[in-house]
């Protein structure tokens, strides 16, 4: 079947009544997550996890894509009306959409990202479409080497690349695959870390610790450290664009939307690099007055850009994760625990085997889109009385959410003091600047990586030449030498040219 | 105010990263080995992990006395944490885990949330102990916990513990 007609099939599942109305309390419930500070998509996904023990799969992942990329068009709004932007994804929109509203312009920055990320959006499915089934074609010859190498350059990315330290995100990384050991292990069904305590035997839910590394940590973080910290908000101004906006926002976003794009496609993860490379060529196109604007009164492109190649980024990042199985970012890895809830484990099978699936989940990306556009223009006003909620109240009731989440999964009071306990270690890793990320991705992606790890050597008859003697696995190898070696290198370079010494923890001494 | 945390606390906490390490492969001596056809058994990663989280542990202890950590982002908030602000959402948290099954959702998400709200409140120096707040705060929980049950139960068919066997309660 080819893809058109595939994609038409998608279209006549996903407009189907209740799959529309899942779509679209997905895609109200993402946008005020991403407005709400404290409560990101990953949280809102895991929190509801329990939903896929009786909601039809379709139906679920259809209402947990609408979180997704809801909670990045919602994101936007709180990161250029308040002065503290909520996630990674909306740090570079919040640096010049700030500003912008500073100057009585947040009607405009709003506009921008909110129809940017519409067009990036459209464009990032468009890639969906057209690529995810090659990838699949592709990903069917991958033996276990190769996919036990794709997940450690997943590993390798997620803690040693995007992290400010790489010792921490090994750490975090570890921390995680620590977390995936609890319970039976899946190929001689031994258990391992259980302590006795048949609960454990099951392993640790994946809601738990994303829950209470994120929400609960959150929340217990904020009693600790940030109750006295006083935080403005700007003045919402008429959301319009001038024609000039529009001149300077068009080009933008479809340069962004080519730089984020290919960021999703690669195991690599992270919206980090492409929305701070679109801010820096939007920053080094612009000439004369425009370029003036940058850092001082706020530039329209240097919110459109970022803010496209975000939604770019996290739509592409659908393709590992449906092709290969491989998340790239945290609420990624919270859509593959989903699959495993209902015993599907995404690859390049899933195209054939759960097709009507597949393409229902991409239509629902348009129709998701235009919903979205719809929301987020002439309704921002309704979604800016959200940042209205006083802090206490707002944090205390995502613990009544996060309760939801950890009980209902198991319908265990044991699992509500795990995840006390492990809110208590994400305050730890937040306050000593430990990445989160990685301990989600480790421990979804772990037991993955390890029968993969095992099948490979079992494959080579005991030996790890066996990674060493396929193309494809050398090639990873490379990758992963390469990705680990490049920036060190780079440093290394650079400190020679400046004469000076390279400190081992990578800084440079004169 | 934007602080490196203190060095002897850097070091604490690459001493339970080590501890941690230590642990699992205290844990890893009783899983057995047998690999059968591969040559990695079940107590490989296990093996693994300790032995990294250990050397993680170790290098975290070095880089926190020999002038702290790398690369690191100043904390957001306060220097110094205000410890009554999570002793009041530790104790709603656990009082909820060790109620809900006999007081039900709706009973024991509003007591958490109850005493929840008041470390939050009393974290941003409100006063939280007037009658009416502690009303107004109670109300809410129960406001929120409620509909929160219902949805879930009733349209998710969700198994959440109730006070009675009604479903509503």
């Amino acid at each position: 079947m080819d893809i058109f007609a595939s994609l038409l099939q998608g279209f006549a599942t996903a407009i189907s009544p209740v799959n529309l109305l899942w779509a679209f309390v997905g895609c109200v419930l993402g946008t005020a997550v991403g407005v709400l500070p404290g409560i990101g998509p990953a949280v809102a996904v895991a929190m509801l996890l329990p939903i896929t023990a009786k909601v039809d799969i379709t139906a679920s992942m259809i209402f947990f894509a609408g979180i997704y990329y809801g909670a990045m068009y919602g994101g936007s709004t709180t990161s250029i009306l308040l002065n503290t932007p909520g996630e990674t994804a909306s740090m570079v929109t919040a640096m010049e959409g700030n500003k912008m509203a500073k100057s009585g312009r947040a009607g405009q920055a709003l506009a921008t990202a909110a129809i940017g990320s519409f067009v990036a959006g459209t464009i990032a499915t468009v890639f969906v479409t057209l690529f995810a089934p090659t990838v699949a074609e592709f990903a069917v010859k991958l033996g276990p080497p190769e996919y036990f190498l794709l997940m450690a350059l997943a590993f390798t990315t997620v803690s040693a690349v995007l992290g400010q330290s790489t010792l921490r995100g090994m750490t975090s990384l570890f921390l995680g695959l620590a977390l995936g050991l609890v319970g039976m292990d899946q190929i001689s069904g031994q258990a391992r870390y259980t302590g006795g305590v048949p609960e454990l035997l099951d392993g640790v839910e994946i809601v738990l610790v994303a829950v209470g590394l994120f929400a609960v940590a959150e929340v217990l973080y904020f009693a600790l450290y940030e109750g006295k910290t006083v935080e403005t908000q700007n003045t919402m101004s008429r959301v319009y664009m001038s024609k000039r906006d529009w001149a300077r926002s068009v080009p933008a976003w479809f340069r962004a939307t080519f730089i984020g794009a290919p960021f999703g496609c690669i195991p690599a993860g992270g919206t980090e690099i492409p929305t701070f490379l679109s801010y820096a060529v939007e920053k080094k196109l612009a000439k004369g007055k425009d370029k003036e604007e940058f850092g001082t009164s706020g530039a329209i492109e240097g919110v459109a850009g970022p803010e496209a190649a975000n939604n770019a980024t996290v739509t592409t990042a659908l393709i590992p994760l449906l092709t290969l199985g491989i998340p790239t970012s945290n609420t990624t890895a919270i859509l593959l625990g989903a699959f495993q809830n209902y015993g599907i484990q995404p690859g390049p099978q899933l195209f054939t085997t759960s097709a009507s699936l597949v393409w229902a989940l991409i239509a629902s990306l348009y129709i998701g889109n235009v919903m979205l556009l719809i929301l987020n223009l002439p309704l921002v006003k309704v979604w800016v009385q959200l940042l209205k909620i006083p802090k206490p109240q707002l944090y205390a009731g995502i613990l009544i959410f996060a309760t939801v989440g950890a009980y209902g999964m198991r319908q265990s009071a044991f699992d509500l003091v795990l995840l006390w306990a492990i809110g208590l270690v994400g305050v730890v890793m937040r306050r000593f600047d430990f990445p989160t990320a990685p301990v989600v991705v480790g421990m979804i992606l772990g037991p993955l990586a390890e029968a993969q790890l095992r099948n490979a050597v079992s494959i080579g008859e005991g030996s790890a030449r066996v990674f060493f003697e396929r193309p494809m696995s050398l090639a990873l190898i490379a990758v992963i030498v390469a990705v680990l070696a490049l920036p060190r290198l780079y440093r290394f370079v650079q400190a020679r040219r400046q004469g000076g010494t390279m400190l081992p923890h990578g800084g440079v001494e004169p | 105010m934007n602080q490196q945390p203190s060095l002897r606390s850097e070091a604490l906490v690459g001493a339970a990263v080590a501890l941690t390490g230590l642990g699992l492969g205290f844990g890893a001596i009783s899983i057995p080995g047998d690999a059968g056809y591969g040559g990695a058994g079940p107590n490989f990663l296990p093996w693994v992990v300790a032995a990294v989280l250990t050397g993680c542990g170790i290098l975290i202890v070095r880089e926190a006395l020999s002038g702290g950590f790398r690369d690191m982002e100043p904390p957001s908030g306060a220097e110094g944490g205000w410890w009554p602000g999570l002793l009041w959402i530790s104790a709603g948290l656990l009082l909820n885990a060790a109620l809900i099954t006999k007081i039900g959702f709706i009973l024991g998400c509003g007591l958490c949330y109850l005493l929840a709200v008041q470390g939050l409140r009393r974290a941003q120096g409100q006063r939280a102990s007037a009658p009416r707040v502690l009303a107004t705060d109670l109300f809410s929980g129960l406001a929120i916990s409620a509909p929160v049950y219902w949805t879930f139960t009733k349209f998710l068919a969700i198994n959440l513990p109730g006070l009675t066997g009604s479903g509503w309660i």
